[in-house]
Parts: structure tokens; C-alpha cells; sequence
């Protein structure tokens, strides 16, 4: 066991401690945060399944688990498949062809469509698996063994509003938990100092659909992602706007503790006072677990290397992929990764705007995928990389038509998306589209599915995991029937 | 595939003429059934087959239960299929649906019923012999108008028509446009309409987006072509047919489908003494069956705050509370209630609830630029306005719903304030979220889901039904078969029509939008003294700027007064336009598949004798159909089951913490039971017999012993009704985050009061922190800031406040560390604990027993105990102590941030977010 490791281990007994010091009531209490629990998912057990399902306490999932905490690494605008993971040499051989007549209802932007475009981009067999990887991503192409490929995505909207909102939630619009909301909700957390579910965004900016991405909707708030900064304060208002001396900092949290003790006392049988007190000490705790998780200094140079940190293009993504496996480290559940909007979207200038994407995220991932494997959390770890929807075969056309400067529109039918760690088959490729790269053609897999199948290695039933919302039955996975993908399973 | 298959199986059984309204809505089942005569034999089913069907399926799929509207009692019923569409694809066993329930064993749902691999056997190898034309009928206009409809009318249509060309109907599609006749009967290749469409020079390819549609499919072609080679057969309409009680389908029994039975108030055998009302007389009886009975009556100090922030969402003012101390009149209490009734803030505490409920926000939402709704305001006011001055209930639904069927805006020589109220009224069913103002999601779907929120906002927020279900397929456990849901759309077709699609408002540079735009959701018809005094207005400016023109130098001076200029003022409104297009049900909720016809008409279940539903001209001469309006006289009858029980049940659950039917939206079957069915049935009564009147239920209510109890929990009651659901005590209630923000305004002395007008603005810093504007006053109530569903403040988000999503019936509740950090950390709140510590210091100075005795009576309503007094004193003497320790500080500032740092403990106490 490594220095570091050690001290990691260390910190998190520590933490479990610090947890359990608490009294057993109050940190019931406050993690039975909710009150007026009737609206939750009452099952055969009744009420005791009620209570359990308001609060972030650890809990079994329905079945074994195949992983135990999920790094979603979202990748906002639709990444091409045909210029990543999806080869198609019929676009070599049909380059320039016009078939804009047979696809017109698949286009967004009708008059930019060009004809039949090839890929920039050359295209390598990689790893044992034989993965066709092209030479945009050359480190994630060493990682393949490790990953699932569904190369059979489809969704139902071609714009991106409207499929951001279906991919993390489920649901065409917004309103609805998302799917880091629902794994919370579902198994709850192994760390009670930070939150559950924590969104590193990127400081350029938020993606498409903004803090929509890590709603709750009509589960309880406490089930929402919460956003973690990746400098300056990590949480909204972790530290006082203003300055006091500490003395009269002290102070006052005493006299608000006395006066809520006697207030407590005053009120017997009261428990959401005992859990009101306690949130209070929570709060005091995450001041120092939330500014410790982020902490990279504590990380060896050798890591940040890998990771890319401490240089462009790759510093800012690679801090939060480093961030996300401290947070997974300390019993995060579910860690969202975003990157400012649309760095996907490669509507003009496919073959540098998607190297540029590439550039930023490539070596990050990787070094992400080697160290939770070197470290064994890959084995309980769900890394899953994806965007809304896929690109189209043909171009899309600039105002001037300048060949050089095209790029792909969007496209709902097909796109390529991969899971790699807990419960995957690591080397698998999954599912086919037709010669063009436009239609999933072979083992279709829908957004449902997709989520079905996240739930499922997370050891939750996706038809079990339900609330009771206005007396009806809402789960992630909608009215219509989901399928588990078996083949990209261990 | 299979969708555009249906289509043609379907022909035979829509036989309804597009424009026949009935009076009651049941007809087209009927006609379906008895308009046409079908020829059996064309339809034979093989004996073996049908003995299978018989046998397994017919128990529920008859021509009189259709479970899921399928039959398979004949052959001809067979091949209509149901709800999710045509039940076998002829010769194709995997692509059918019938086929696929029962290889997957969910159809027959019995598990001892499943057919052996042998019967499925028999039954695939029969569809795989039944040929198309054997399942094809001829086809009428209903095959082909949806399909003209969905390709062709934003530019053929009703607001457009290039070519002079009008392709909403059969007979303008025979009329044709400038190059004549559209279609040759009889002749396919002959009829222009097919020539352009095969051509692909229609619909134009590279003006889809422009108009928000997609292509024309091949099969969609071929359907055309086929219904003209057939003859462009019009089947003819059918009349009104009597609404039979005996739908199959519709099961009237439960509780909450039939109205309220007058009963008389039960006498009390034990505590008669304790009861105020007649609310009491239900509940203490029920409480005695568990062994219970009501808790002590809670003293005036605890009732006057909890009564104060029930009603007004603030604490009451120390004179307010004074007052009523020192009443010793009987009926104090109910004058207090009284005065707080008469409040303006009661208007701004119990409009918030119905804006919950509506949905109420001031932008588009769903889309990256969260388009604002500049006058959504003004709906915001009205309903304050309409609970202040306790507008009748059922007057309040008719304006919402049917505003601008009420009046006749457009002729009338004023616009009174009545008007101007009916229209912003409107308002309501314009609340969800909506991305319709850009081409790419501005499609058919599109709109249908901004429909689909206002019927579920409408259903569950008024009416307690969860009509969404019935969108897709019929509803699993109510009986709302899925026509019932498009008879409702088809009621809201003159407004929301996704054929003839009113779009958002859209300001310059907003991004790319369609050329299919229709209007604006905006009505000028503002009073007309608002007018007028705009009209003033802007004529000032012009007249000053005249005097100006000529001057030399007066450029800085013009602008200045050109910056002074206002928008003109409209309202955010839904306006009937007339002439909807027809309404076919959708089966899977998909527009690619168009079932059968329907007529506007209410839910079934609800239907009875006593209640019309009749549709006029809302005015003689008037283009609008009038749907809506009898819809709203419908709704608003006294004798509606549902409308009073929902709304009261509403009022109950604001002051009792939860309603007696828990499920605020849904009182069917899948809804929780009412724990006091009498009550809630005698309160509805009442609620009628009042003229429908919220603040004589707010009177009834607060005035019981039930509502007076004191909140103390004991170990009995915790056994007995753990959940509170016999009231046995009133609940302890944390503070929501509009009465938390309020309040701090209130007791720091910081509530601007001013009333109406355009929403605060939101400061926003860069790392996403939200914070309210203030004004030269302070800060106005929560409920008069911005609610944009992007950006939110941050209190309000700390705090439950709900996405508009479409809407919220219920808040939650949570309680997490984030709110500590934010009441701890956040600066607006230590600046107003600051402003708190100056109020003390003007009223009383800096005597430490003074200011804390003032402190606690401004933020908590009364004095603090023995042990708070002593603890308090302790702190406060010591926070000076080390404030001064500071150089820099002189001892009367000192003296300051230590009262500072006390009130801001006093904010942070559970003792001031909690009420008893």
C-alpha cells in the first residue's frame, strides 16, 4: 500500500467516524430529511420502506451490484460516431454523392445539407478486442480492452434541448429526476459529509439545459446533483461572504446550538428538531470533507501528469476526471462531468473542431480509466461516455459552401456510446449501424435501455424503482418496456 | 411502418363529418358502430382462430367492453385494432401486435390462461395468410385530412395560402387554388396535389424548418393517392346521438365520480364541550375510534402566529399581536382572524399556492434562451387581486378557463377592469413551459406536449385526474378511456390547436424562428385608463421631444427622453380563434397515427343528467366556438363531484399539513382514500352554499378546536397517529421559502409593501448565486421577483422552491446542509440580520435586556423564557466583549456587531423557521 493510499484510507475511517458520531436519532432524522413522506414510494413493506426512501443512508440495492458508485462523463453536442467509433468505408467510396432528397426529414438545418462526407480522420484496429478507434482519440485507444462499445444508440429528438433532457432523464423536457437523482435515490450514499451526487462543471460555462442536467424533479431536492466547483469555493456559500473573527464565529454557533437545544426541549417528540440540529453540524463538517476532496495538491506529480493537469488543452478536464476519483475514493455515489457547452457540436470544421474536443478530453479519460483500475475501484466504479444523439454521413455546409470548412448536423437515429468498469464486459462492441453510419440498424438500443441498463449493473430493478408521484407510478425508464443490454454485461 | 398501415385498416370506422359537435360527447363510438354496414364475410376468421379468440380474449375485448378499444368479437372489429393500433399486419406475424402480447405472455393477463405454444402456432400461421386487400377497406377523408393536416397547412392552410391553395378539408381540396382543382377523383397521376408531391417539388424541401414540418412520407403519398383513385370518397357526418349511461368502459361508482351527498353534522356523545364547529364534529369522532381526542387548545401568543403566518406568510407586527392580547372581548380570536383576512398579504400568501399549482413562470423555459414572458405578471396580480378581494371560486375558474368567451372584448366601447381581468385570466392555460417559438422545436410533438402540460395542470390542479395518462393509452386505473383525453383536447381546440399553432412572442435577436408564425400571445386590450395613461405618456414624450428637435444640441436630450418610453402594454392571454381544426385521438399518443375522430365533450365518468355541457357561440355572431365557456359553466355547476372537494381539500391541507385525500391531484382510484370523507363532502357543500367563497372556508376552518390545538406531540399520539392523520395535534411547520425571505425582510424592517407591477430583477454573480434586486424602500415579497425557470434565487432554490415543470401541487419540505450554509454564510442575509440589529437599537437603544426582549418579540412574537433570557444576555455580553477587542472598533460599534451577531443567531434558530 502506497503513502497516499494510506492516507486516503485513514481519512475515510476518519470520516465514517466523524459520521457516526452524531446520535443515532438525530442522524436518522436528518437523513430522513423529508417530511410528509406519504408521496414516496410506499412498497409491500409499507411504511418502513417509506422512511427509507427519504434519506441518504446506504441501502441495499434490489439485487447484488455489479458497481457501486457511477463517473458519468457527459459529452454535451453529439459526438460523431462515424469520425470516433463507427467507420464507415461506403463514405469513402460515395464521397460527394447527394442523397440529401432520401434523408430531408432527418436534417435540422436543411439549407447548409451537403452531399456524402468521408472522414478526416484515419481509422486503427486497437487492443485485443480489435475496437476500430480513430486518430482523434490515441490514448483512449490504448483503454479499449476496458470499455463496452453500443455503437446502436438511437433517440427520438434531434435537437438538443429537447434529447439532452431525454438522455439524462428520460423524458422529453424538463421536470423529471435524472439519472444520477434516481441512482441516489435508489441506493443513497456511503458518505454522509459530502453530497450524494456531485456535478463538476466546467468554469466556462454550463452545458445545454443548464442545471436542468442534475435535477431532482419530483424527488425530494435532496436527491439533486450538487454543483462542486473545481476553484475558488467549491459549494455556494461554503464559507461567509463577509469577516468576523472566529471567536465571534464560535460564539454564535454556540448560542444558536444552546438556543435550539432549549427550543428542542421544549418541543419533546419532535425529531426534526434533532435533525435541524444536526444539519447544522453537517454543515460545519462539509465545510472541511468538500475542501479536502478538492484538494489536488495532496495528489503526486506523477498523477497529475497523467491526468494532463498543469497544461493546456487537457488541465481543466483532467482536474475534474482527478476530482471525480477523489470523490469516488471518499463514497460519492454518482459524479456528473461536464464540459462547456457544445464542444461536440461540430456543425463547421469537423476535422479540427472535433480534435480540439478530442484534445481536451482524450488524455483525461484515459489517465481516469488507468487509475481506477490501478487502484481496484474500476472493478466497482461505472464509467459511462456519451452525448445526446450522432452526426449525419452527409455534410453540412458554411454560408460560403466551402467544402474545407464543413461539418456534420445532427442526427437521432444513431450515435456511439460506451460504458467501461463495474459489471461490463471490457472489449466489447456492441450493436451496428447501416453502411452510411445514419440508422442503428443491429441491436437497437434505446435511451431507456441505456438507463435500464446503468440501473441494473447499480443492482436496481428499473421497473422497481418507482416513486408514488400525485398516486401514479414514475420510474426512469417511462410506460414503455426497457431491456437490459446482456451482451456488453460480465 | 405499422403506424401508416393503420391508417388505411382504419377507413370504415370514422364516419364522423369534421365539423359535427354534439352536445354530448359519446357519439362516435356509436356512430363507428352504427353508421356503417360492414360486410362480415369480407372479414372471415378461421373457425380455429376464432374458437382461440373466444376462448381467451373475447371476455374483455367485446364489442361492449373493448378493454383498450379493441374488439375481437368479429373479423371486422379485429382489423380496426384498438388504442395502440392495428391489432395484426397482414402476413406479417412479428410485426403484429396482437401476436407479440400474447408470444410475451402479457396478453390473456391471467397467467393459467396463456396460450400454448401450439394456439400461438395456429394464430401466426393465420396471420401470416391474410393478405393486405383482405384487411383494407375503402378510404374517406379521415385517411387522408390528418395527413394534409400535418404536411401541408402552414402554407395551405388557414392563415396561409400560397396558390390560393386551402388543403384543410376534402372539399377545399376539390375546390383547389389558383391552378384549379387540387385533386382529379378517380385519377391519381392526373391530380396536381400528387404530380407536385411525387415531383418532390411539395413540400419544398429546403423550407421544411422554416415551417416546422417534416416530409411527406412514401406511404402518406400512396394513402393520398389511393382514397383519390378510390373516388375521394367523403363519408358523410353522422348525427348527434344521445349519450348512453351504459358505456362499458366507464364505471361511475367510486367516491369522487359522483357529487357530494348533503348530510346532516353528526352530534357528539363525548367532548361535545370542545367543539367550535361543526368541522369538529367529524374530526372528534374519529380521533375517539382510535383513542384519542383532541389536543389542548394552544395559547393566544402560539394561535396569533400561527394564524398570522397561515394567512399572511408573516409573523404579526408587535401592535397587530398587542391588539389581539389585550382583546378580552369574546370573539377576539375570530376578529383577528378577520383582520387578517382583510390584509393585502393575504392575497400575497394564497396566490403563491394557486401559482404552484398553475405553474406560474416569467419565461418560456425548455429551450437555451429562456425566452421571457414580459406580461406574464399581470396574471400573477390578478390572482392576488382575486384572492383579496375573495372573488367567488367558481367565478375564478370561469375566467381562467373561458375568460375570453365571457365578453366581447373586441366590440366593446371600454375595456373595464372586468374585461382586462377576464383576459389576463387567460393567462392560466398559458403557464407551461414552451419552446414553440423556434422552428426545431416548434413541430407538431412540440406543441402537442405544451398542450399536454396545460391539460395535466388543468386535470390534476383543478379537477384532481390524472388525464395525462390518457394521453398514450387508455388510463390504468380510472375509467378515462384515451378518447376521453382527446374529446378534452378538443374542447381547448380553438385555442390550442397544433395545426393552427399561436407562438410564443418572440423579441429580435432571440435566435432562428419559423415563418410559420402566427400572431403573438398578446392582447392590447388593457384598460382602457392603462391605455390611456400610456397614450399620455408617450405622447409627452413626443411633444417634449418636438420643442427639442430644433434645438441645437439636443441630441443627449432626445435620448434621454426616447429611453423614457414604455412598451405598449398587452396582455399575456389564450384567445378562442374559431374554425379549430378536428381533434383525431392519437393512438400511442403518436400524431403519425391518427385513430378516430372525436367531438369536443367532458369526461364520461362524469357525466350525468343533471349536468350540461352545451356548446354556443358564446355571443350571437361570435367566430369562437364556445367550447371552453361551457366547459367552465360544466365545471362551476354546483353539482360537479370533483371541483369543490378538490378545492377545498386544498384549502385544508395549507392549514392542516395535509389534506384529508393526501393526493392533492389525484381522487381516483389510484389516489389516496379521504381519511374524513363526511368532512370533506360537507365542506365542499358548504364551500358551494357560501357562493363559493375562500375566505368562509378559511374562516370555517381556522374557527374549529381542531385548528386551535397546540402542536405538542405526546407519546400516545405518536402511537396512535403517528402520521397525524386523525389531527390529533396541529403540525409543527417549518417556514417555506417565500414566508422564510419575507419574514427576515419583515423583522429587519426592509419589506418594500409596495404592490403589482413587472417582476424584481435577480442579481446574478458570477459562481451562479442569485440574489433579489432592492428597491429605495428595501426588498419587495418573493412573490414580486423574477421567476425565470433558468435562474432562480438562490433562497428560493435552497428552499423547495418547485420547477415549473409544468407545475407543483405540493412543496416539499427538505431539510439539508446547503440551507445551513446559506442562512450561515449568505451576505443578503447577515446584511438584514444588520438592518434587524438597527430597528432594535432605534426602538429600544443599547440596554442588553431591552434589545434582547425587543429581538425576540419582533422575530419570534414574544417574550424569551427564564433560560433563553439567560443564555442570550451571556452571549450578547460576550459578543461585545470580543467584538472590541478589535482596535479599530469604538465600543458603540462594537456594541452593534455584537446585537448584529445576536440577530443573526436569532435567524439561524430553529425557534425562528419553525411554527408551532
Amino acid at each position: 500500500m502506497s503513502n497516499s493510499e494510506q492516507t486516503q484510507s485513514t481519512r475515510r475511517h476518519w470520516m465514517q467516524g466523524v459520521a457516526s458520531g452524531i446520535t443515532g436519532a438525530a442522524l436518522a432524522h436528518l437523513l430522513a430529511a423529508e417530511s410528509g413522506g406519504t408521496r414516496l414510494a410506499a412498497t409491500e413493506k409499507g411504511i418502513e420502506a417509506d422512511k427509507r426512501w427519504q434519506d441518504l443512508q446506504s441501502r441495499p440495492p434490489h439485487f447484488p451490484a455489479r458497481a457501486n458508485s457511477v463517473i458519468h462523463l457527459f459529452q454535451n453536442g453529439g459526438p460523431s460516431q462515424m469520425d470516433l467509433f463507427d467507420p464507415k468505408p461506403y463514405l469513402d467510396a460515395h464521397h460527394g454523392q447527394s442523397m440529401f432528397d432520401k434523408i430531408a426529414g432527418e436534417v435540422e438545418n436543411p439549407f447548409s445539407a451537403g452531399a456524402i462526407m468521408r472522414s478526416p480522420f484515419k481509422f486503427a484496429q486497437h487492443g485485443q478486442c480489435g475496437m476500430w478507434v480513430s486518430d482523434a482519440m490515441p490514448h483512449l485507444s490504448k483503454r479499449v480492452d476496458d470499455i463496452a462499445f453500443v455503437r446502436s444508440m438511437y433517440t427520438t429528438n434531434l435537437t438538443h434541448e429537447p434529447a439532452v433532457y431525454i438522455i439524462q432523464s428520460g423524458k422529453m423536457g424538463p421536470g423529471r429526476p435524472t439519472i444520477g437523482a434516481w441512482t441516489v435515490y435508489g441506493l443513497g450514499s456511503e458518505c454522509q459529509d459530502l453530497p450524494a451526487y456531485v456535478v463538476l462543471d466546467d468554469p466556462l460555462g454550463l452545458p445545454v439545459n443548464g442545471v436542468e442536467n442534475w435535477q431532482a424533479g419530483f424527488l425530494p431536492p435532496l436527491f439533486q446533483g450538487t454543483r462542486f466547483r473545481s476553484s475558488g469555493s467549491p459549494v455556494l456559500n461554503l464559507r461567509p461572504d463577509f469577516d468576523r473573527p472566529e471567536e465571534v464565529v464560535q460564539q454564535e454557533r454556540d448560542l444558536i446550538a444552546s438556543l435550539d437545544r432549549l427550543h428542542k426541549l421544549q418541543h419533546p417528540g419532535q425529531s426534526v428538531l434533532d435533525a435541524r440540529i444536526a444539519s447544522y453540524e453537517l454543515a460545519a463538517r462539509m465545510q472541511l470533507s468538500a475542501t479536502d476532496a478538492l484538494d489536488l495538491s495532496q495528489e503526486s506529480a506523477d498523477t497529475l501528469e497523467a491526468y494532463g493537469i498543469g497544461r493546456a488543452p487537457t488541465d481543466s478536464y483532467g482536474r475534474r476526471c482527478l476530482i471525480a476519483r477523489r470523490l469516488i475514493e471518499r463514497g460519492v455515489r454518482f459524479v456528473q462531468l461536464y464540459i462547456n457547452v457544445h464542444i461536440w457540436d461540430t456543425h463547421t470544421n469537423i476535422a479540427a473542431d472535433l480534435k480540439t474536443a478530442c484534445d481536451r478530453t482524450d488524455q483525461p479519460i484515459a489517465a481516469l480509466l488507468s487509475d481506477l483500475k490501478q487502484r481496484g475501484l474500476l472493478d466497482t466504479t461505472l464509467v459511462v461516455w456519451g452525448g445526446e444523439f450522432g452526426r449525419l454521413p452527409i455534410a453540412q455546409l458554411p454560408a460560403d459552401k466551402d467544402e474545407r470548412k464543413a461539418g456534420r448536423d445532427h442526427n437521432k437515429n444513431a450515435f456511439c456510446s460506451w460504458m467501461a468498469g463495474g459489471g461490463i464486459r471490457g472489449g466489447t462492441i456492441y450493436g451496428a449501424t447501416d453502411e452510411l453510419g445514419l440508422h442503428a440498424v443491429e441491436d437497437r438500443v434505446s435511451v431507456p435501455d441505456w438507463h435500464a441498463t446503468m440501473l441494473h449493473l447499480l443492482g436496481l430493478d428499473h421497473e422497481q424503482l418507482y416513486v408514488l408521484e400525485n398516486g401514479l407510478k414514475e420510474k426512469l425508464t417511462g410506460v414503455n418496456p426497457a431491456r437490459i443490454i446482456e451482451g456488453i454485461l460480465a | 411502418m405499422r403506424s401508416m398501415q393503420l391508417i388505411i385498416y382504419w377507413a370504415t370506422c370514422c364516419a364522423l363529418s369534421l365539423t359535427a359537435i354534439s352536445l354530448v360527447a359519446a357519439d362516435d363510438l356509436a356512430a363507428s358502430n352504427n353508421q356503417n354496414t360492414v360486410d362480415e364475410s369480407q372479414f372471415a376468421i378461421p373457425p380455429a382462430v376464432e374458437k382461440l379468440f373466444q376462448a381467451k380474449c373475447v371476455r374483455c375485448h367485446n364489442s361492449d367492453a373493448r378493454k383498450g378499444e379493441l374488439s375481437l368479437a368479429s373479423g371486422s372489429d379485429l382489423f380496426k385494432g384498438g388504442e395502440s393500433g392495428a391489432s395484426i399486419m397482414p402476413g406479417q406475424p412479428d410485426e403484429s401486435l396482437l401476436v407479440e402480447k400474447i408470444r410475451q405472455g402479457e396478453m390473456p393477463p391471467d397467467k393459467n390462461e396463456h396460450l400454448s405454444a401450439m394456439e400461438i402456432g395456429i394464430i401466426e400461421n393465420w396471420v401470416r395468410s391474410v393478405s393486405a386487400s383482405e384487411s383494407s377497406k375503402p378510404l374517406d377523408q379521415h385517411d387522408v385530412v390528418p395527413i394534409l393536416l400535418r404536411r401541408c397547412t402552414p402554407c395551405h392552410g388557414r392563415y396561409r395560402q400560397e396558390a390560393k391553395l386551402d388543403l384543410r378539408t376534402a372539399d377545399a381540396v376539390l375546390r383547389g387554388g389558383k391552378s384549379g382543382p387540387a385533386i382529379v377523383p378517380g385519377k391519381s397521376s392526373d391530380s396536381l396535389l400528387i404530380q407536385k408531391i411525387r415531383s418532390r417539388e411539395m413540400p419544398p424541401h429546403q423550407r421544411l424548418v422554416e415551417a416546422s414540418i417534416k416530409p411527406i412520407e412514401p406511404l402518406e403519398t400512396e394513402t393520398l393517392a389511393r382514397w383519390i383513385d378510390q373516388g375521394a370518397v367523403q363519408s358523410p357526418p353522422a348525427g348527434p346521438t344521445s349519450l348512453g349511461s351504459s358505456d362499458p368502459l366507464v364505471d361511475r361508482e367510486f367516491w369522487s365520480f359522483n357529487k357530494p351527498q348533503p348530510l346532516t353534522v353528526p352530534q357528539l356523545e363525548h367532548h361535545a364541550d370542545r367543539a367550535y364547529n361543526p368541522i369538529d364534529h367529524f374530526v372528534i369522532p374519529k380521533l375517539a375510534e382510535v383513542g384519542l381526542e383532541l389536543a389542548p387548545e394552544a395559547d393566544r401568543v402560539t394561535l396569533a402566529r400561527r394564524a398570522a403566518f397561515d394567512l399572511t406568510g408573516l409573523p404579526p407586527e408587535p401592535e397587530a399581536l398587542r391588539e389581539y392580547l389585550g382583546d378580552p372581548q369574546p370573539m377576539a380570536y375570530e376578529r383577528m382572524i378577520d383582520r387578517l383576512l382583510d390584509s393585502p398579504h393575504y392575497g400575497q400568501r394564497w396566490a403563491r399556492y394557486w401559482l404552484d399549482m398553475a405553474g406560474y413562470a416569467d419565461s418560456e423555459g425548455k429551450r437555451e434562451q429562456d425566452l421571457p414572458r414580459q406580461n406574464a405578471w399581470r396574471y400573477r396580480d390578478y390572482v392576488i387581486e382575486a384572492f383579496n378581494k375573495d372573488k367567488p371560486f367558481d367565478r375564478f375558474l370561469r375566467e381562467q378557463i373561458a375568460g375570453d368567451e365571457l365578453v366581447d372584448y373586441e366590440s366593446a366601447p371600454e375595456i373595464t377592469q372586468e374585461i382586462y381581468d377576464n383576459l389576463v385570466a387567460t393567462g392560466f392555460l398559458r403557464m407551461a413551459p414552451d419552446p414553440t417559438w423556434a422552428n426545431i422545436t416548434g413541430y407538431v410533438p412540440d406543441r402537442l406536449e405544451v398542450m399536454a402540460d396545460a391539460m395535466d395542470v388543468l386535470g390534476s390542479g383543478v379537477m384532481g385526474l390524472t388525464f395525462k395518462c390518457a394521453r398514450c393509452h387508455s388510463h390504468k386505473f380510472d375509467p378515462l378511456p384515451q378518447r376521453d383525453y382527446y374529446r378534452l383536447v378538443d374542447i381547448f381546440k380553438g385555442a390550442l390547436d397544433e395545426y393552427n399553432w399561436i407562438r410564443p412572442e418572440i423579441h429580435p435577436g432571440i435566435g432562428p424562428v419559423s415563418q410559420d408564425f402566427i400572431g403573438g400571445r398578446s392582447l392590447p386590450f388593457v384598460t382602457t385608463a392603462e391605455r390611456r395613461a400610456w397614450e399620455n405618456g408617450q405622447s409627452a414624450i413626443d411633444a417634449q421631444i418636438a420643442a427639442l428637435k430644433d434645438k441645437p444640441d439636443s441630441q443627449a436630450q432626445i435620448k434621454a427622453l426616447e429611453s423614457q418610453r414604455t412598451p405598449e402594454p398587452a396582455i399575456h392571454a389564450l384567445w378562442d380563434q374559431g374554425d379549430p381544426s378536428p381533434t383525431y385521438i392519437y393512438r400511442r399518443g403518436d400524431p403519425l397515427s391518427p385513430g378516430q375522430l372525436v367531438s369536443p365533450g367532458v369526461p364520461l365518468m362524469l357525466f350525468s343528467e343533471a349536468l350540461s355541457f352545451d356548446v354556443q357561440p358564446p355571443w350571437p355572431g361570435s367566430k369562437k366556438t364556445g367550447r371552453r365557456l361551457a366547459f367552465a359553466n360544466w365545471l362551476t355547476d354546483p353539482d360537479h363531484p370533483l371541483t369543490a372537494r378538490v378545492a377545498v381539500n386544498r384549502l385544508w391541507k395549507h392549514h392542516f399539513g395535509t389534506g384529508i385525500v393526501k393526493t392533492l391531484g389525484n381522487f381516483g382510484k389510484a389516489g389516496t382514500p379521504p381519511t374524513h370523507p363526511e368532512l370533506l363532502d360537507w365542506l365542499a357543500i358548504e364551500f358551494v352554499r357560501s357562493g363559493w367563497s375562500t375566505k368562509a372556508i378559511h374562516r370555517l376552518m381556522m374557527t374549529s378546536a381542531t385548528y386551535r390545538q397546540q402542536s405538542q406531540v405526546g407519546p400516545q399520539q405518536l402511537k396512535l397517529d403517528p402520521d397525524n392523520q386523525f389531527y390529533s395535534r396541529m403540525p409543527l411547520v417549518r417556514l417555506d421559502a417565500e414566508a422564510l425571505y419575507d419574514t427576515m425582510l419583515m423583522v429587519a424592517g426592509k419589506l418594500d409593501d409596495s404592490v403589482s407591477g413587472p417582476p424584481v430583477k435577480l442579481a446574478v454573480q458570477a459562481d451562479g448565486l442569485a440574489t433579489p434586486m432592492g428597491t429605495q424602500r428595501g426588498y419587495r415579497r418573493l412573490i414580486y421577483v423574477q421567476q425565470q425557470r433558468k435562474i432562480v434565487a438562490t433562497h428560493l432554490e435552497n428552499f423547495d422552491y418547485p420547477q415549473m415543470n409544468p407545475n407543483c401541487l405540493e412543496r416539499r419540505d427538505s431539510l439539508v446542509a446547503p440551507q445551513a450554509l446559506y442562512m450561515l454564510n449568505n451576505k443578503m442575509v447577515y446584511e438584514l440580520a444588520e438592518s434587524f440589529a438597527q430597528r432594535i437599537e432605534n426602538e429600544v437603544g443599547d440596554e442588553v435586556s431591552g434589545q434582547i426582549d425587543r429581538a425576540h418579540l419582533i422575530a419570534l412574537s414574544r417574550t424569551p423564557g427564564d433560560e433563553e433570557r439567560k443564555l442570550s444576555s451571556a452571549a450578547l455580553e460576550r459578543l461585545r466583549e470580543q467584538w472590541s477587542r478589535d482596535p479599530s472598533t469604538d465600543s458603540a460599534k462594537a456594541r452593534h456587531l455584537a446585537l448584529t451577531t445576536y440577530c443573526h443567531a436569532l435567524l439561524n434558530s430553529a425557534a425562528f423557521l419553525y411554527v408551532d
